[in-house]
């Protein structure tokens, strides 16, 4: 038997049935968020609605945590700051990245094969060092815009390639043999760049800063109490989540949904970095 | 090839000297007086190999981050190999269509938790088994085994096992992609169908012809793998508690030491920058051979 079986090409259908669920997912999402205030049980922050650190039941079906605070409620009012962070990043990294990137590559002077340099020096960098150091030269205020330019340099190579690609493609030639000015055609690539790679590249995006953004509140850089996302609730529930499994495991289940659906609607292959 | 090694270094020189440039952009960050004037100062220092002083103890910033290097190179080798062994055979196997579309969805639930959460699952885990997870008795693994202390390999087994299964499990998602990748492209080629009419058996024609374009789409993806090691590093010694130099950056950047964080953000750009250069050297002598 062959090592590498020649597999026959994968449906497309599959992968637009995943795309769909990615999208459905994140819709889903979107409304939960817009009712998380309805939806939850308490206030955010609210401490003492239950005993400390009650096991999952009917009155709390995600437990309470150290101070009390009902699980649920907590979880929803985060996801509500991750989604509203994610959504800043997501423009960050569209607009410096996805856009900017794919517009570089028709700068006169050579400035996109400058930009491009800097973007692959930064993409030398993880992200999450990138955002870090962001951060400490601004404020933690600044998370959402940091994780949105530390995903950038990524975005804007991946749409700095597509476009050189046009660019040189054939059409462009004959746009070029006969007359059509340079920005004419740029205006036109970009509308199809748009139309076709606008909603990959943002969920794409979203997966990315999701991931940065949890992470930098996990280390202490990103949300501050009272606005808590879900990075800083799985940071804060280190301290009871040995005995008390629910205080980390559902904030950490609902970010990972919230990552798969960015990913599925991305149509990110498996295993592949966002 | 000449031509193609030349632009590569080219290419490699120039990213090296961006990322000496962002080193000096943020030690002039933290320095006194204006920005232009110290990030000039510092690029000038930075040419002499002068790399500043950590603003915290005052001592030079190399031996500050040189002390905790060893750390993270002894997590970033138990976490590369773990990613080769793992990220291997599950690429080859992944690349067999129906294995492929049974383990589909668990990949992409598997990619979907950030490194931390995975972290601190295993941690959770070593709790409840009561494991040693502490970083004093990590360390010790790499001098038991050069060592040959097969007791002090077993005690040390779980304290560095469990941070190096963080890493290598980030690893190992992406060598399996750029090699089920390689191997998508390389059973597309026609030749391989013209081998087999030629009487070729397919493990022949695989270990002959797939086998080196594979490797060579491995090494091709070796820049993005070592970023994906780094990244995971940088989280696993902050769970771990593991005292090594991403734990550094990010205490450096939280209390201003920007000489100190400009240094290791340096050291990680430049082994990025050369697994990247190395890996595209590799994969186009695999390719030529």
């Amino acid at each position: 038997m062959s090592l590498v079986f020649t597999a026959p090409p994968r449906r497309m259908g599959l992968r637009a049935i995943l795309r769909v669920v990615g999208f459905a997912g994140l819709g889903a999402i979107l409304v939960v968020v817009g009712l998380s205030n309805v939806l939850a049980y308490a206030p955010a922050d609210a401490q003492n609605v239950g005993r400390a650190l009650s096991p999952p039941s009917q009155v709390f079906p995600f437990g309470t945590d150290l101070f009390g605070r009902d699980v649920l409620s907590e979880v929803l009012h985060a996801l509500a700051v991750t989604v509203g962070h994610a959504t800043i990043a997501v423009v960050v990294t569209i607009v410096t990245g996805g856009i900017l990137g794919f517009l570089a590559v028709r700068f006169p002077m050579r400035t996109g094969a400058v930009l491009r340099w800097i973007a692959s020096v930064l993409g030398a960098l993880p992200p999450l060092f990138l955002a870090i150091l962001i951060i400490g030269l601004t404020s933690r205020g600044f998370a959402p815009e940091a994780a949105g330019l530390a995903a950038a340099p990524h975005a804007f190579l991946r749409a700095f390639d597509r476009a050189r690609a046009l660019a040189r493609s054939r059409h462009a030639e004959f746009a070029r043999a006969t007359g059509i000015p340079v920005t004419t055609l740029m205006r036109r690539d970009l509308v199809y760049e748009i139309r076709d790679n606008f909603l990959s590249m943002a969920a794409r995006s979203l997966a990315a800063v999701t991931i940065t953004l949890a992470t930098l509140s996990f280390f202490g850089f990103g949300a501050s109490p009272p606005r808590r996302d879900l990075g800083l609730m799985i940071a804060a529930a280190r301290e009871s989540y040995f005995d008390a499994w629910w205080t980390a495991a559902f904030p950490a289940l609902v970010l990972m949904l919230f990552i798969l659906c960015a990913r599925l609607a991305a149509c990110l292959d498996e295993g592949e970095q966002p | 090839m000449v031509r193609f090694g030349l632009v590569e270094t080219g290419r490699y020189a120039a990213a090296l000297l961006g990322a000496l440039l962002l080193a000096g952009l943020v030690q002039a960050a933290g320095a006194e007086g204006g920005f232009v004037h110290a990030a000039i100062v510092r690029l000038i220092a930075l040419a002499h190999f002068d790399f500043g002083n950590s603003a915290m103890t005052g001592a030079p910033a190399w031996p500050e981050v040189l002390k905790r290097l060893p750390a993270t190179f002894s997590l970033l080798g138990g976490g590369a190999a773990i990613a080769l062994v793992l990220g291997l055979p599950l690429g080859l196997i992944l690349s067999w269509g129906r294995a492929l579309r049974a383990g589909a969805p668990l990949i992409q639930i598997v990619a979907a938790a950030p490194v931390f959460c995975a972290g601190l699952a295993l941690l959770f885990l070593a709790h409840r088994a009561n494991w040693d997870v502490s970083a004093k008795t990590g360390l010790g693994f790499w001098p038991s085994v050069f060592g040959g202390d097969v007791g002090g390999v077993a005690r040390a087994l779980t304290a560095f096992g469990l941070p190096a299964l963080v890493v290598g499990a980030a690893g190992a998602a992406t060598i399996q992609l750029a090699i089920r990748r390689a191997a998508k492209d390389a059973v597309r080629e026609p030749y391989r169908e013209t081998l087999r009419w030629m009487g070729l058996g397919a493990f022949e024609i695989d270990r002959r012809y797939i086998a080196p374009r594979v490797l060579a789409g491995l090494f091709a993806n070796l820049g993005e793998v070592a970023l994906s090691l780094f990244a995971a590093t940088a989280v696993a010694e902050w769970v771990f508690g593991w005292p090594g130099a991403a734990t550094l950056f990010i205490h450096s950047v939280a209390l201003g030491d920007w000489d100190v964080a400009a240094l290791v953000l340096l050291v990680f750009a430049t082994l990025a920058l050369t697994a990247d250069f190395l890996g595209h050297m590799l994969a186009r002598a695999m390719g030529d051979a």
